[in-house]
């Protein structure tokens, strides 16, 4: 028998032009390294987790230290948080290179260029920027002053934050690719690096100075400022701090000194903070830790004299109330008149803020707050070869942002060596979708966020074992599968051929396509969730999903396992569609999975509403001699799935009855729907199945 | 809109049991919207024939697919003269209309009906199609309502309603309307009651000549208009 294959031109059109239309989700777009957080978290909600741990590394040179101590910007943008909560992206982020083999990573750099490359500090600009170069194969060389490499991530932030093993990994890794490390050597002079023979020298020496506050007695013995006094802990030093300790400032600085100075054994711990707790620019998650962890956050109060008697320290301080807002945008603090009252402590630590201390001798601009002056888009200074960037350049920020500046000036490095003109990345052009319309968000399925554990909070004053734990496998799962997937939804490619028939409409469990004043149906990108249904339905095949992997994934994984099962030559054989997002999240699709008998083949896929009535068709046309589609009903992230699926069964079920098949050989297992276990009920289906076969075997025979 | 129904597979196998070279052609418009002839139905029934042949095991078909935007205009079927002078037979997923224009414009090909063309109507919700129109050409909706008797009474009479009418449901089928009753009170909403009481005289079928053709254009050629 012999059948035309090529006939089916007008879906191969759609197949040949498949560009990746997708548009930028607000996470990547606020991401500082523009990660592709949106295909990391999907990979993670199928359960490929090594694959997801790839598409992290690709855009961020060290996701094990961000893993941990990201800010998470994307948290904020996410627009989950417009319906219930934003995904934990930092803490998926956390779990995928814990359990996605990130220790095994070998990352490997050749030298293919001449020109030497300075890196004068280790912080994360400078480690990423050496990663980068190397990458690109220039030889690197990073100096540090201090005896060990991290910078900031080493020094400044505490162990049980960021563990040190994680950061020894990242710069083991460093070694190898081989660049050159110099501790314990201190840049004192720029000409000396360009004389022996460094073409190029990227500044990145961070911001160590504390601010102080100038207040009388501010020099007393017993006050230390924030940043000494992290460096001092993070050393191996154990400074006496005494029982009662006050921290002075409202950042994750001030933070990080209260939770470091418990777990030096202080008895009390007190931030004094200027502001109210709204205004308090340290990290959420990070206060209501250190709350529970005993300290308390004196909100409105700022000290106006320090005076050490008898060996303690006597602290006066007064008390705020919130006025206009200032250049920041926060509210002021005005002190109250007659409120002074004071508060003992054994030692305070001042945590106000830090700025740069660029040595005189690196002849470089400085601007207001002791910061470089560069170039944005260049990071060049007012020296030729000589480039800046990180918390000396910006003032201190996140390590997200320090690792991006030191890509950026990897690649600007790159550009001025090989004598280019540096051009925008690509990132910069594009705009991010909008938000969420009240009517989409109505419609959407609410999921609570899933929080990844912590220590409790008795444990961790004990010693510096990391607060946060990771995600189990079936958390991460369902915690990734809450992503809306923004930007990959559905859209109309051929205009031409949509007959406005209205069907996707009628379909769209969020009502999201329209129909414009000019009688052309829209569907607008930053509504649609992505289901699939309108794709399956469209009798145009006018609309497809715009991300290509989307489009071809059925067919690819239908032909893979038919073949297989062509091969196997077992009879009979029975075709599951099942979902992948539920064999993990779920755990009743994953001892499905397990507990199917031979014969049985499962073609995973992402979400049942894309199985097409075809594609079940194709199934039997292969030799199939039963289909089933399993999903996850009331588990599923998305609305009205099952529905259609079955819409689809029941028109696949009365077609084989007219080919004279029997219709029980179709069948679709959805959670939720029966009492009796899912697997049991796959098992009667495959005896089922078996038994129709053998019939149709003698029969047969019967017939010849 | 037109709405037409898939036919029977059987049919479908039977009628093109004698081709070997068989190309299914959809319809873009009025076939794509009611669900019957769009491209997903043909590249469905493409596939379902194939399953035919892998598990039947009788006659050998080269199936290939296409639709074309509206097979009721001629234009349109230049586009097929390539495909078809491949094929021994055209399948067509068009309405009664289509398949006649594809025969029309090519006299030597078969062309099979693949969809029973079944009236003219508009949807109802998705998936379900309603009759409205009969096409008699004489359209008498200002004297009823806006609601035509010739479709929707199951009797088609001009002055109802029957003595079968009961709680407002056809005698025919308890869940349909009344067409008359639907008529009735759109009448009563609006105070035109007294349309009611007039008698509309049978309709003379023998004054609508078939097959009806419509001019409209000015036959300027030939001198016979005032232009």
């Amino acid at each position: 028998m012999y059948l035309d294959m090529s006939g089916n031109t007008q879906s191969k059109r759609v197949e040949k032009s498949s560009p990746d239309r997708s548009l930028v989700p607000p996470c990547q777009a606020v991401c500082p390294l523009h990660m592709d957080i949106r295909e990391y978290v999907d990979l993670l909600a199928q359960g490929r987790t090594m694959e997801a741990l790839h598409v992290i590394r690709n855009g961020n040179p060290f996701p094990a230290i961000c893993a941990y101590v990201c800010t998470h910007p994307c948290e904020e943008a996410c627009r989950r948080g417009e319906v219930d909560k934003p995904i934990a992206i930092r803490a998926l982020k956390r779990f995928a290179v814990e359990f996605g083999g990130d220790r095994m990573m070998q990352v490997e750099a050749r030298t293919e260029h001449c020109e030497k490359v300075a890196i004068i500090g280790s912080g994360p600009a400078g480690l990423a920027c050496a990663y980068y170069l190397r990458k690109l194969g220039y030889p690197v060389t990073v100096f540090e002053a201090h005896s060990e490499l991290g910078g900031m991530l080493r020094i400044g932030i505490p162990q049980y934050r960021l563990p040190r093993e994680v950061l020894d990994t990242e710069v083991q890794r460093l070694t190898q690719m081989g660049v050159e490390i110099r501790t314990n050597t201190r840049v004192v002079s720029l000409e000396l690096l360009f004389d022996i023979g460094y073409k190029a020298i990227f500044v990145t020496i961070g911001a160590h100075q504390s601010l102080r506050m100038g207040i009388e007695g501010e020099e007393s013995p017993g006050v230390i400022d924030g940043a000494t006094f992290l460096r001092e802990v993070n050393l191996g030093l154990k400074p006496s701090l005494g029982e009662r300790v006050g921290v002075v400032g409202g950042g994750n600085v001030a933070i990080d000194a209260a939770r470091t100075a418990v777990r030096l054994g202080a008895r009390s711990v007190n931030i004094l903070y200027r502001r109210s707790r709204d205004e308090m620019p340290a990290d959420s998650v990070e206060i209501e830790q250190a709350e529970e962890e005993g300290i308390e956050i004196l909100f409105l109060v700022t000290p106006t004299r320090v005076k050490r008697e008898n060996g303690q320290l006597n602290v006066t301080c007064i008390k705020m109330e919130l006025g206009e807002p200032d250049a920041s945008g926060r509210r002021q603090p005005v002190p109250i008149r007659d409120s002074a009252f004071s508060k003992e402590f054994d030692a305070l630590i001042t945590a106000i803020g830090q700025s740069p201390q660029t040595p005189e001798d690196f002849r470089l601009r400085i601007g207001r707050g002791s910061i470089i002056q560069v170039d944005p888009i260049t990071l060049t200074t007012n020296r030729t070869g000589v480039f800046a960037g990180g918390d000396a350049v910006t003032g201190p920020a996140t390590v997200t942002q320090a690792l991006a500046t030191g890509r950026l000036a990897a690649s600007r490095i790159d550009d001025y060596l090989q004598h280019r003109y540096p051009l925008a990345s690509s990132a910069e052009r594009e705009s991010p979708i909008g938000h969420l319309l009240p009517e989409t968000i109505e419609t959407i399925r609410k999921i609570g966020r899933l929080e990844p554990p912590t220590l409790a909070a008795e444990a961790r004053a004990e010693d510096f074992a990391p607060v946060e734990l990771a995600y189990d496998w079936e958390s991460a799962t369902n915690e990734a599968r809450r992503c809306l997937r923004c930007g990959i939804g559905a859209e109309i490619l051929f205009q031409d051929k949509c007959a406005t028939c209205l069907t996707c409409i009628r379909v769209c469990p969020y009502h999201v396509p329209y129909v414009d004043a000019s009688g052309t149906i829209q569907i607008p990108s930053d509504q649609c969730q992505a289901c699939g249904i309108c794709v399956a339905e469209c009798p145009a095949k006018a609309i497809v999903l715009r991300k290509p992997h989307d489009r071809r994934h059925i067919t690819e994984e239908l032909d893979h396992i038919l073949r297989s099962a062509a091969e196997s030559k077992s009879k009979p054989v029975i075709v599951g569609f099942c979902c992948q997002y539920g064999l993990f999240g779920t755990g009743t699709l994953a001892r499905f999975w397990r507990g199917a008998k031979a014969g049985v083949w499962i073609v995973p896929v992402l979400c049942i509403a894309k199985v097409e009535a075809n594609h079940i068709l194709r199934a039997f046309e292969a030799g199939a001699e039963g289909v089933f589609i399993a999903g996850c009903g009331e588990q599923c992230s998305r609305e009205n799935t099952a529905y259609w699926v079955r819409q689809r069964v029941a028109k696949v079920r009365s077609t084989l009855e007219q080919i004279g098949l029997e219709r029980e050989r179709v069948q679709a297992f959805v959670l939720g729907d029966s009492s009796d276990d899912l697997v049991n009920e796959l098992d009667r289906f495959t005896d089922q199945i078996g038994a129709l076969y053998l019939t149709s075997v003698i029969l047969e025979e019967v017939k010849s | 809109m037109i709405v037409a129904q898939e036919k029977p597979l059987a049919e479908i196998r039977r009628m093109i049991d004698r081709y070997e070279r068989v190309l299914i052609l959809g319809c873009g418009t009025c076939m794509t919207v009611c669900g019957a002839g769009g491209e997903r139905e043909v590249s469905y029934l493409h596939e379902v024939l194939r399953v035919a042949q892998a598990r039947g095991g009788n006659g050998t078909h080269t199936v290939s697919e296409y639709t074309v935007k509206r097979q009721c205009d001629p234009e349109f079927l230049e586009l097929l003269v390539d495909r078809v002078g491949d094929v021994d037979a055209v399948l067509s997923l068009g309405c009664g209309i289509g398949v006649q224009a594809i025969a029309e414009r090519f006299p030597e090909i078969p062309v099979l009906p693949g969809v029973n063309t079944s009236f003219m109507g508009m949807a109802k919700e998705q998936g379900v199609w309603d009759e409205r129109c009969a096409a008699c050409g004489d359209c008498r909706l200002e004297e009823t309502a806006g609601i035509c008797p010739i479709t929707r009474c199951t009797k088609g009479i001009l002055n109802g309603p029957c003595a079968g009418t009961k709680n407002g449901k056809c005698e025919a089928n308890k869940d349909m309307d009344c067409a008359w009753v639907l008529i009735y009170q759109r009448l009563e909403r609006q105070g035109q009651l007294e349309k009611m009481r007039r008698y509309y005289p049978p309709r003379n079928f023998r004054t609508i000549a078939r097959p009806k053709r419509i001019v409209s254009k000015a036959n300027i050629d030939a001198g016979g208009d005032d232009a």
